[in-house]
């Protein structure tokens, strides 16, 4: 639900404050709790006089959704250069006019932080700021976890089970006749949507067809696009048919993954502590170690995703993202700047671009130049695939137990995104066809280093009240225990241990274990 | 506290007066900076400030803060005083600065609750 929009105006210390007054309004007006109004006024005045102080002119848009607030401003302004030095209390840019207002105290973003259950903050230097935060109208209710891309199409789901076995974070349950994302545990993997055979879950918000395009847009395709047309097309010629779509350019990723390994190499070499280091490569990955891994959080290298390298690269030119899954898009949407990217899957190019390409034999030198992996770099290298593996791996490197690889390249799907559920190649073929086509070029693209730092992520939260939490883990281990612990995944909960927590945080009952009935009946 | 009475014993002008709910405070907080009267001030507050500004009553609005007091003698702005009175708020201006201000309220304060009133 939307909560409204509103304009804020830099420089204008008269209206300064009125899209927060107008937001204190809407949420009187749900019956939000004082102290709740009294959090999201704070965190929403400071980050509005921010915009006042600092920018050219804002916006604040103010939605509610899973009983919780969201706000998000965003400026057209300067941008803040050091993220991390802005964070700290007490430092402040703030003009003299400010100051003399009473404002300027340094202590704006730290309180905004303070006073909200999720923040983030993203900035590009001449473009602007976007200041995200979240409260929680019912705070033992924290739950929800926000932007994830992974949805529930309705009127598909033939209960098969099958994605409440695969979800590596026990995320889904079944209820209803269809499958629920409990997106606070949710990663924005792909596990689930490969065990979907009846196309119950999708990734969301996914374009049908291509956009409008602009003079200078950019198509971005990983190789295992161009490997999608069987053995007598060459992903030659499918970047040649690609071009013909109308792109200015067209450019494959494979060069942004090699620059990140180099540079990932490089600063495990020389920066690095810890060993392993792991690269940044899958967005999935990183939200597995955020959450479940928070410990592993300082081997991961600080750079940002090879897509998300190529789109802060392209710098405000038209960029149409062909994405491999939903974390991509996550990632990819999530960042500020001035020209938000065009996403599409894999299947509408394919659509798209399918009767462009001419059938028939392959010319024998239609070879192209394309990087490949370097040599150098890749024997530093060990790379996992599929999330199981990985979750096995970051284990063992949660115990210390693998000092011998310098860097690991995680990804959560089976041989990296060619096995994505998006495209349909058999992963292996395709893979070996695009070695295939491997020809000599340098690499052009580069890493980028992050701005905000990897964050854990709380996961459940049990209770706000950490005294009752305890309590309730412990009447989650105890019902546990009184469950058959067959996780036969009946009860809609993938596994007794989940059923138990449900039961706890009081999603369900005892009584949807139908070995629960039976023993209950054969006592009677 | 009342807030009132408190106007009364430190001399200060009133120049509007609160919503009657309100008049009654539990906590006083004295600050000049903004992200600091805003983060310290939950409801039942009285503010003493030297900004006497309109964003200061902005503040007072967004927080549903009981009164202001402002200080030195100021004349406010007919614009301050019209937010004031428009939102209800007590607003007050003490003849005196910061300190003595702070200390007088204090000191009524600690007679208050030996006499028992």
């Amino acid at each position: 639900m939307n909560l409204g929009t509103y304009q804020i105006i830099g420089n204008d210390f008269d209206q300064a404050g009125s899209a927060s007054g107008s937001l204190k309004e809407q949420l009187k007006k749900i019956g939000a709790d004082p102290d709740i109004i009294r959090r999201a006024m704070i965190a929403s005045y400071e980050a509005e006089m921010n915009v006042v102080i600092h920018a050219y002119k804002g916006i604040l848009r103010a939605t509610l959704n899973h009983q919780q607030v969201e706000v998000e401003i965003s400026d057209e302004g300067p941008g803040i250069p050091d993220i991390d030095m802005a964070m700290k209390e007490g430092f402040s840019t703030a003009p003299s006019k400010a100051r003399e207002l009473g404002f300027g105290a340094g202590m704006g973003l730290p309180n905004i932080k303070k006073n909200s259950d999720h923040f983030s903050i993203q900035s590009t230097v001449g473009q602007g700021t976007r200041v995200r935060f979240t409260i929680f109208l019912k705070p033992h209710e924290a739950l929800e976890s926000d932007h994830t891309h992974v949805c529930v199409v309705e009127g598909k789901c033939r209960e098969c089970f099958q994605c409440l076995r695969k979800c590596p974070t026990k995320a889904l349950r079944l209820g209803k006749g269809r499958p629920e994302i409990l997106k606070y545990l949710c990663i924005d993997c792909t596990q689930c949507i490969a065990a979907c055979e009846s196309g119950a879950l999708a990734m969301a918000n996914t374009a049908i067809a291509l956009p409008r395009l602009t003079d200078d847009a950019v198509l971005v395709v990983p190789p295992s696009f161009l490997v999608q047309f069987g053995p007598l097309v060459s992903p030659q010629r499918v970047l040649a048919s690609l071009f013909k779509l109308g792109f200015q350019d067209v450019k494959i990723t494979e060069t942004w993954d090699l620059a990140l390994r180099s540079a990932v190499v490089g600063f495990a070499r020389e920066e690095s502590n810890v060993v392993p280091v792991i690269s940044p490569v899958c967005p999935a990955v990183i939200n597995l170690i955020e959450m479940r891994f928070p410990s592993l959080i300082n081997h991961l290298a600080p750079f940002v995703s090879p897509l998300e390298a190529q789109q802060e690269h392209l710098a405000g030119r038209q960029g149409v993202f062909v994405i491999s899954c939903p974390c991509q898009y996550t990632a990819l949407v999530s960042r500020v700047l001035a020209k938000k990217p065009d996403v599409i899957t894999p299947s509408t190019l394919r659509s798209a671009v399918q009767p462009l390409i001419i059938s028939g034999h392959n010319i024998v030198d239609d070879i192209l130049k394309h990087p490949g992996p370097n040599p150098q770099d890749e024997k530093h290298v060990l790379q996992i695939t599929g999330i199981e593996h990985v979750i096995h791996i970051l284990e063992k490197i949660e115990n210390g137990l693998i000092p011998d690889v310098p860097v690991m390249e995680l990804f959560a799907c089976e041989l990296g995104c060619f096995g994505s559920p998006l495209v349909h190649e058999d992963p292996f073929l395709a893979l070996a066809r695009w070695q295939k086509s491997c020809g000599l070029s340098r690499i052009w693209g580069r890493a980028y280093r992050r701005k905000e730092s990897f964050s854990p992520r709380s996961g459940v939260r049990l209770d706000k009240d950490m005294a009752k939490a305890i309590e309730k883990l412990s009447r989650i281990d105890k019902l546990t225990r009184s469950l058959p612990g067959k996780d036969c995944g009946m009860c809609g909960a993938p596994t007794c241990a989940a059923l138990a927590e449900d039961i706890v945080l009081g999603r369900t009952t005892r009584s949807t274990c139908v070995h629960v009935i039976v023993h209950e009946e054969d006592q009677k | 506290m009342n807030l009132e009475y408190l106007a009364r014993n430190i001399d200060a002008k009133v120049f509007s007066r609160g919503r009657p709910m309100n008049v009654e405070i539990n906590r006083i907080y004295a600050g000049d900076r903004i992200s600091d009267l805003l983060s310290q001030a939950p409801h039942r507050t009285l503010l003493v400030t030297n900004l006497a500004s309109a964003q200061i009553m902005r503040v007072a609005q967004l927080m549903d803060i009981s009164g202001i007091c402002l200080l030195n003698n100021i004349t406010p702005e007919p614009e301050i005083i019209q937010i004031a009175l428009e939102h209800q708020t007590l607003l007050m201006v003490s003849p005196l600065g910061m300190f003595e201000t702070c200390g007088r309220l204090y000191q009524t304060i600690i007679e208050e609750s030996l006499t028992g009133l």
